[in-house]
C-alpha cells in the first residue's frame, strides 16, 4: 500500500529533478545559444551570398570599362601626389607652349577630409587630397594661352587657383600662377 | 436463538469495501499519471540530448560553409572597388568645378577694344566667392574706357566691374585706370568640346597651335 504511493512520488521528484537539473537548462542555455549562432551564421551566408552577387556584378561593370580609360582615370586622379613627376610634365608642357617656368615651389599643403577609420575606406568620406604649385613664368601671351589650355586639358586633373599676368614693353610677360593638384589618398 | 448484538456473518459492510476501492483507484491513477510524467521527461530529456546533438552539427555544417565563403572575399578586391568608386564619384566632382582660365582671356579679347590695354591682370579663384579680378591698365583715350566700361556692363560674365584710380595723362590723353571685378562661375567653366588639346601625361600628344584672332589685349 505505501508502495503504491511512495514509488510514483519518487517518481515524480525524478522527472521534476531531470527536467530542471537537464531538460530546461539545456534548452535555454546550449540550445539558446546553438541556435541563436546558427541564425547568426546564416545571416553571415545570406550576407556573404549577397556580397559575391554584388562583387560579380561589380566585376562585370568593371570589365566593360575600356582599360585604357581605367588607366586614364587613375592619371586623372592618381593614388599619390608625385609632384616632382608633374613638375617634368609641366616643364616639358611650357617647352612645347613657349614660355619659359622657373621657380616652381608647393605654397600649400590642403587636406580636404578627415582619414576615415577602419580597414577599408569608408564611402562618403572625401578621400581626395590636393596641394598648390606655385610658379613663374615668362613668355609671350599665345604661349600663356597655349599653355593654360594645355593644364586645362591635361590628363591629370590641374585647376588654376590664382594667376597673375604682368606685360612689359618687350612683349614678354611674366607670369606667376598657382595650380592646384589633387590625388587619391 | 443467537443474541441479538451479534451481527449476522452474511451482512455486508458496503461503506469499508467503497473506500478502499476508491483509495486503491486513486493510487493507480496517481501511479499512472507518476510513471507517465517520468516517462515523458526521459523522452523530453532524450529529445533535448538529440536535438542538441542536431544543432551542434548544424553549426559546425554552418561554420564550415561560412568560412569557406570567406575564404572568397578578399579584402584587396574590395579596396580596389572602393577606390574606383571613389575615384569614378569625386574625380566627377572635380571635373565638375573644373577651372579654364584660358576662355576668360578669349573672352577679355573679344570684350574690350583694342585701344585698351592692361598693364597686369590678377584673377583669383576662392572656394566661396567665385573669381575676383583686379588689374591696371591703360586707355587709348577716356573714350576708350567707356567702350570697355559698357560691354563689360552689356555681356554681364565680368560683374561688378569697377574702374577706379582714373587717371588722365595730359601728354597724350591716354587714360589709366585700375579695374575690380567678379566674374561668372561659368566664365571660366571647363568646357571639353574647346578645340586646342595638350594632355599632361602623354607627352607624345602634339599641341595645336593656337591662332588667335585677335591682337591680345593684355
Amino acid at each position: 500500500m505505501i508502495h503504491d504511493r511512495i514509488l510514483p512520488l519518487f517518481a515524480l521528484m525524478v522527472a521534476t529533478g531531470i527536467f530542471f537539473s537537464y531538460v530546461h537548462p539545456t534548452w535555454s542555455g546550449r540550445i539558446a545559444e546553438t541556435k541563436a549562432a546558427i541564425i547568426s551564421d546564416e545571416q553571415a551566408l545570406v550576407a556573404a551570398s549577397a556580397y559575391t552577387t554584388r562583387q560579380n556584378a561589380l566585376a562585370t561593370e568593371r570589365n566593360a570599362i575600356d582599360p585604357e580609360n581605367l588607366s586614364r582615370l587613375a592619371v586623372f586622379l592618381p593614388d599619390s601626389v608625385d609632384n616632382v613627376g608633374l613638375i617634368l610634365d609641366l616643364n616639358a608642357l611650357a617647352a612645347r607652349s613657349g614660355l619659359s617656368l622657373s621657380n616652381i615651389d608647393v605654397t600649400k599643403n590642403k587636406v580636404e577630409s578627415s582619414d576615415a577609420s577602419g580597414a577599408l575606406p569608408v564611402a562618403r568620406a572625401n578621400p581626395t587630397s590636393s596641394i598648390d604649385l606655385s610658379l613663374s613664368a615668362v613668355g609671350t601671351y599665345t604661349a600663356l594661352q597655349a599653355f593654360l589650355v594645355g593644364i586645362e586639358k591635361s590628363t591629370r586633373l590641374l585647376d588654376v587657383q590664382d594667376i597673375v599676368v604682368k606685360s612689359s614693353d618687350t612683349g614678354v610677360y611674366s607670369y606667376q600662377m598657382k595650380l592646384r593638384i589633387y590625388w587619391l589618398r | 436463538m443467537l443474541p441479538p448484538t451479534i451481527p449476522t456473518s452474511f451482512v455486508p459492510r458496503p461503506s469499508d469495501a467503497t473506500s478502499r476501492r476508491f483509495t486503491s483507484d486513486l493510487s493507480s491513477a496517481f501511479g499512472f499519471f507518476a510513471y507517465g510524467i517520468l516517462g515523458g521527461v526521459f523522452v523530453l530529456a532524450i529529445g533535448v540530448f538529440f536535438y542538441g546533438r542536431i544543432l551542434v552539427n548544424t553549426q559546425s555544417a554552418k561554420n564550415a560553409e561560412l568560412k569557406e565563403a570567406e575564404a572568397t572575399i578578399e579584402l584587396a578586391t574590395v579596396e580596389n572597388f572602393v577606390r574606383l568608386r571613389n575615384r569614378l564619384e569625386f574625380g566627377a566632382t572635380l571635373f565638375a568645378n573644373h577651372s579654364a582660365f584660358s576662355s576668360f582671356f578669349t573672352l577679355l579679347e573679344t570684350l574690350i577694344p583694342s585701344t585698351v590695354r592692361f598693364v597686369s591682370l590678377h584673377l583669383a579663384l576662392h572656394d566661396t566667392t567665385g573669381v575676383k579680378l583686379d588689374g591696371s591698365g591703360v586707355a587709348k583715350s577716356f573714350n576708350a574706357l567707356a567702350v570697355a566700361s559698357a560691354a563689360f556692363a552689356t555681356d554681364g560674365r565680368i560683374k561688378d566691374a569697377v574702374f577706379s584710380n582714373i587717371v588722365v595723362n595730359s601728354r597724350d590723353n591716354s587714360v589709366s585706370f585700375a579695374l575690380t571685378a567678379t566674374l561668372d562661375p561659368k566664365s571660366i567653366a571647363f568646357s571639353p568640346s574647346a578645340p586646342t588639346t595638350v594632355p599632361l601625361g602623354s607627352s607624345d600628344i602634339p599641341i595645336r597651335e593656337e591662332t588667335a584672332s585677335t591682337t591680345p589685349s593684355l
